[in-house]
């Protein structure tokens, strides 16, 4: 359907179109403390109102875009770098080597993923770029499957055997052959935990071993509103909607890659 | 490892249950190693933590003395595993108890939490994802899949904080947290469980319903179903009696996936709902720093997670014929 | 993975996850848990003592829950700051102050039958000496000898006059216990008090029942309204106010969360109680470091920061200025918060005078909320002046402890200070504050053997000094706000004392 490309681009597009304008331009400055103009209602100043710290919540709803891509681009790209080339190597080297990258994984899937968040916590501090490596590191095993399943389909394909009876070396043949073809894969996996990477900052967030004030984040919005949601829901709406939307956002955009790169799954919409 | 590859690598069941055994055993062996680690490089002494403000420094170092902290790392790592190997998991420095009761008693909770979370999503998922996929061109049927795609966007804990406004603060029929055990009290067992299930379920389910929508379709394509449609039967009919049952395959699958996932997400549902978990037990303790708590935590999940794929791919030896042949 | 092996996995997940199910079934419900009713009181806490062991294990939870109503002391402290007698029903002080001779209470029982007599007094501060750890046992160092003068009369000997030492004595480290009771503190606390600990459920509650051997019947209370007082534990402040409005609790023993108490307020099912602690909120200079050490750094960092909306926008406005280490239940209070009005101009003044146009410091807090919040509205006041600052929220206790307080390594810290009269830390030129002045500490060291009324001028000097020298920057003295249903009386505005007091407590309508 391309419905899923559409909607999901457009939700994306604007997450990203935010962040590019909140490093030039908000409203206000959102982390400036006012303490005579605290939780105010939506006002033709405010417009979505002030937090109890009397900052303007739409001016941090904006700079929090910027944090929300920070964190997907660092833990999908981070899990991507390592993932994809050992998924390959585990498909193309020794087969000890293959073994020893998926019981690794096996490990890596089976650790907490928490515990390593908190770990990096507790010796660098709290903050986004800990949490996001965390995530990172526990999404690897991800990427190294599908690039592992990727690069086999594709070594049993005919112009791979071709490439191998003709003489060509591996790594040729990962280069020319593998990392091509397996790249609609990767960006569709890219896409999927992008959307866990922003769940994933945004609980962190809620515990308290994410993203460290004062910089905006909409994880964290969400914790500070909490204890005010019997005073004004707003402020746990606004950093809610805005996470279920770039989720949402990029689950649809993964799905409506998937059905481009896969034809199969395509005939069954 | 596909059963090809398995086939190829040993030259029976027994020598593949061996050889399982064998990564089994080095892969715990190497999580005990990390876990431990991870602990001797974690920031904050113990025994500081203990004592508090004010500890004089000699009274900081007879503390962690009494810990055992002074001594060589890897003694204290034999230490440990000498000790997990007979079942003693030691006493914690901060509650000066047992470990092991403890971590048993916690555990109970997570898996009652996870279990039920389950079967929330399980619910939700297997009616809806049927209705969209046999309804998947109508609007009934696309509204079910938006509703799905919504709901794994939501966080589970803002879903988890919505419900208790609502039915704990607002209406008053639920408790907002608390654990009672079952065999004190069924009723306020099954009440305090309700809401930290479907908060956990409902994302879950939504996460769930898209699987059971994709796996209903592919069964509807197959000629059996099609053969039934066209003597008369009507859609529902039809898949009960013919597709379910081959749908059902990956769609269990997924299940077993998200049984990871689900112990993740217990650890923050867990903490909104004030249960006395595994996750807020390992929260607790690396605040803190009842390091050997939290190494005995971890290992328990890490091994739990293990130990499944291990039998599974025993049985799974056991049971495939072809690996039986050769 | 063929869909095959995980389907088989799924089943086998299931068999692998019923095994210790069945086993939790069994373990949990051993705990015994006590029914509701109108004799069943539920108070909810955030800290939940990890053990009942408060002479080795330090922090605030263990005698918040076991302090006056489980253990009791000899002496007691009002919620207004003043001594009272607690085991002793009344204590003489000989002339040179040092021999006190306390005059015990002949109804006193241990839970576990054993009669209250002098030689446990004896015992209990001899135990505080010998093998108490935590660092509150140095109250007990001017203790040089405790007689046992009659069955009921008890006689302690100081090696020196100390003004502390009495009240000290209504900390836990007064606490009374009986040579047959210690054997395991951690998990079976013996004490004289109303309540006994009855069970436990780690991570969730405690469960008080009335102690069957108290009974004074020449008290006012002859024994306690609640039958069964159940502790309940959550980990954060939203989850306590849900609890109590949805029914789970029936008091809040301290709202952490200040800007939800007008949706109590409004409701006229419960009544909110505010006063004041111990617990002064600091943000601390590192007075050894560059560019802190510099006084005229810190007065103009104190000028800098407007207190009053720092208060209102971290704390909804509910709290008490103070600017001196000292809480109005102090008997040296004296309101020094006007001592550095709210003036960026002077401070960017005075900042420039020590030659810092600009500055970064780093603020390594506690990740506490009254720290986090307190943190935004810093970093927010200081930008106005100049001056960049980098929040840092560490792990508390753990880490914070170890970076801040043990290494000092660090430019500014918030964290709030509960311990009674801690302005003395300021005499410790170690302690974290590196704050050196030869002048405070004679004048601390004076204050404790003093005469009373120098005492009270000393340490009045004290705090005035701290204030001169911008020693810290007293943020403001952290609020206690009690709510509760309706029906319970007999609560406590005030958080003076280590204990949450159950023993005044009482249900309206009952006599």
């Amino acid at each position: 359907m391309r419905g899923n490309l559409v909607v999901g681009g457009t939700l994306v597009g604007l997450v990203v179109v935010t962040a590019l304008v909140s490093f030039v331009w908000t409203p206000l400055d959102p982390q400036a403390v006012d303490a005579s103009v605290r939780l105010l209602g939506p006002t033709s100043d405010h417009l979505l109102g002030t937090d109890k710290f009397g900052r303007d919540v739409f001016s941090q709803l904006m700079v929090g875009a910027q944090t929300t891509l920070y964190v997907g681009i660092v833990a999908v790209g981070l899990a991507a770098a390592v993932g994809v080339p050992l998924g390959v190597l585990a498909a193309m080297g020794p087969r000890w080597l293959g073994e020893l990258v998926m019981r690794t994984s096996d490990l890596v899937l089976a650790f907490p993923a928490l515990l390593l968040a908190i770990m990096l916590a507790a010796v660098y501090g709290a903050s986004t770029l800990t949490a996001m490596i965390a995530i990172g590191v526990a999404t690897v095993p991800a990427f190294a499957r599908v690039a592992r399943a990727g690069t086999m389909q594709v070594l049993s394909r005919e112009y791979t055997l071709a490439a191998r009876a003709g003489g060509r070396s591996r790594w040729w043949i990962a280069w020319r052959h593998v990392l091509p073809n397996i790249s609609g894969m990767v960006v569709v996996q890219s896409s999927v935990s992008f959307a866990m990477a922003v769940l994933a900052e945004a609980a962190l967030s809620f515990l308290g071993f994410g993203t460290a004030p004062p910089t905006p984040s909409w994880g964290r919005m969400l914790q500070e509103s909490q204890e005010l949601l019997a005073v004004d829901v707003r402020l746990a709406l606004v950093p809610g909607l805005a996470i279920a939307a770039v989720v949402l956002g990029f689950n649809l955009l993964g799905d409506g890659l998937r059905d481009r790169f896969d034809p199969r799954l395509e005939a069954r919409r | 490892m596909t059963a090809a590859e398995r086939v190829a690598a040993g030259a029976g069941p027994a020598a593949a249950i061996a050889r399982r055994l064998v990564i089994l055993v080095a892969s715990v062996f190497v999580a005990s190693v990390v876990v431990f680690a991870f602990m001797a490089v974690l920031p904050g002494d113990p025994a500081q933590v203990a004592l508090g403000v004010n500890a004089t420094p000699e009274l900081v170092e007879q503390t962690r003395q009494q810990f055992g902290l002074d001594r060589p790392l890897v003694t204290q790592y034999l230490d440990w595993m000498g000790g997990l190997l007979t079942g003693d998991f030691g006493t914690s420095y901060v509650t000066k108890e047992p470990i092991g009761p403890q971590l048993v008693d916690r555990l109970g909770v997570t898996l009652w939490l996870v279990g039920a979370g389950m079967l929330v999503a399980v619910l939700i998922a297997v009616p809806l994802g049927i209705v969209a996929a046999v309804r998947h061109r109508k609007p009934s049927g696309v509204g079910v899949s938006a509703a799905a795609q919504l709901g794994v966007a939501v966080p589970a804990f803002l879903a988890a904080i919505i419900l208790v406004q609502v039915f704990s603060v607002q209406l008053g029929w639920l408790p907002s947290g608390g654990w009672t055990p079952p065999a004190y009290d069924l009723g306020a067992w099954l009440k305090g469980l309700i809401l930290p299930a479907v908060s956990l379920g409902l994302v879950q389910g939504a996460v769930l319903t898209r699987y059971v929508r994709s796996a209903v379709l592919d069964v509807q394509r197959e000629d059996f179903l099609r053969t039934a449609r066209a003597k008369g039967l009507r859609p529902y009919p039809a898949l009960v009696r013919h597709g379910l049952r081959n749908a059902a395959v990956p769609v269990v699958t997924v299940l077993g996936v998200q049984l990871a996932t689900l112990l993740v997400g217990a650890v923050v549902i867990e903490r909104v709902f004030v249960l006395p978990g595994l996750g807020s037990m390992l929260l607790d303790s690396v605040a803190a720093r009842d390091l050997l708590s939290v190494q005995s935590i971890v290992l328990v999940l890490v091994v739990g997670v293990l130990l499944v794929n291990f039998l599974v791919d025993v049985l799974y030896t056991v049971l495939d014929p072809r690996l039986r042949r050769s | 993975m063929s869909t095959r092996r995980s389907a088989l996995s799924a089943l086998v997940s299931a068999a692998v996850l019923a095994a210790p199910l069945a086993l939790a079934g069994c373990t949990a419900g051993s705990t015994a848990m006590v029914a509701g009713g109108p004799s069943t009181l539920a108070v909810g806490f955030t800290a939940e003592p990890q053990n009942f062991d408060f002479t080795t294990t330090d922090g605030a939870a263990i005698p918040q829950a076991l302090l006056y109503n489980v253990y009791e002391t000899l002496v007691k402290i009002d919620s207004d700051g003043e001594i009272t007698e607690g085991l002793a029903e009344s204590w003489d002080v000989s002339d040179d102050r040092t021999v006190y001779d306390f005059h015990l209470r002949d109804n006193a029982t241990f839970s576990n039958g054993e009669p209250f007599t002098a030689s446990d007094v004896k015992f209990s501060i001899e135990q505080v000496k010998q093998d108490w750890t935590i660092s509150l046992k140095s109250g007990m160092d001017v203790v040089d000898r405790v007689e046992v003068v009659g069955e009921h009369h008890a006689r302690v000997v100081l090696s020196r006059p100390s003004n502390s030492w009495l009240r000290s004595m209504t900390t836990r480290i007064g606490a009374m216990f009986t040579p047959d009771g210690v054997a395991d503190l951690a998990n079976d606390p013996v004490g004289t008090g109303p309540y006994d600990v009855e069970s436990r459920r780690r991570g969730d509650s405690v469960v008080l029942t009335r102690n069957p051997e108290y009974s004074r019947p020449d008290d006012p209370r002859p024994e306690p309204d609640y039958g069964t007082v159940v502790l309940k534990y959550y980990a954060d402040a939203t989850a306590l106010n849900n609890a109590l409005l949805s029914g789970g609790i029936d008091v809040i023993s301290g709202v952490t969360a200040p800007d939800s108490v007008p949706q109590f307020e409004a409701d006229n099912r419960f009544r909110v109680l505010q006063g004041t602690t111990n617990g002064e909120v600091v943000l601390a200079y590192n007075n050894r470091r560059a560019p802190l050490d510099d006084v005229r750094v810190r007065k103009a960092l104190t000028y800098a920061i407007d207190r009053k909306a720092l208060l209102q926008a971290a704390w909804g406005g509910r709290g008490k200025l103070i600017g001196s280490m000292v809480p109005p239940t102090d008997p040296w209070f004296e309101d020094l918060s006007r001592e550095y009005p709210y003036d960026p101009e002077r401070a960017r003044s005075l900042l420039r005078e020590a030659g810092h146009e600009s500055l970064r410091l780093n603020l390594r807090i506690a990740n506490l909320p009254y720290a986090v919040s307190s943190a935004q509205v810093i970093a927010s006041h200081l930008k106005k002046v100049g001056v960049t600052v980098d929040i840092e929220p560490l792990d508390f206790p753990a880490v914070w402890l170890q970076q801040v307080f043990t290494d000092g390594d660090y430019d500014m810290s918030i964290v709030q200070h509960v311990e009674p009269q801690d302005i003395t830390t300021f005499g410790d030129p170690e302690f974290y504050w590196g704050y050196d002045s030869p002048r405070v500490q004679r004048l601390l060291s004076e204050a404790d053997t003093a005469p009373p009324r120098e005492y009270i001028s000393d340490m009045r000097e004290v705090a005035r000094t701290l204030s001169d020298d911008a020693a810290a920057n007293w943020l403001f003295l952290f609020p206690n706000i009690v709510v509760a249903k309706n029906e319970v009386r007999g609560l406590q505005a005030n958080q003076v004392s280590e204990s949450f007091d159950l023993t005044g407590l009482r249900r309206q309508g009952s006599s």
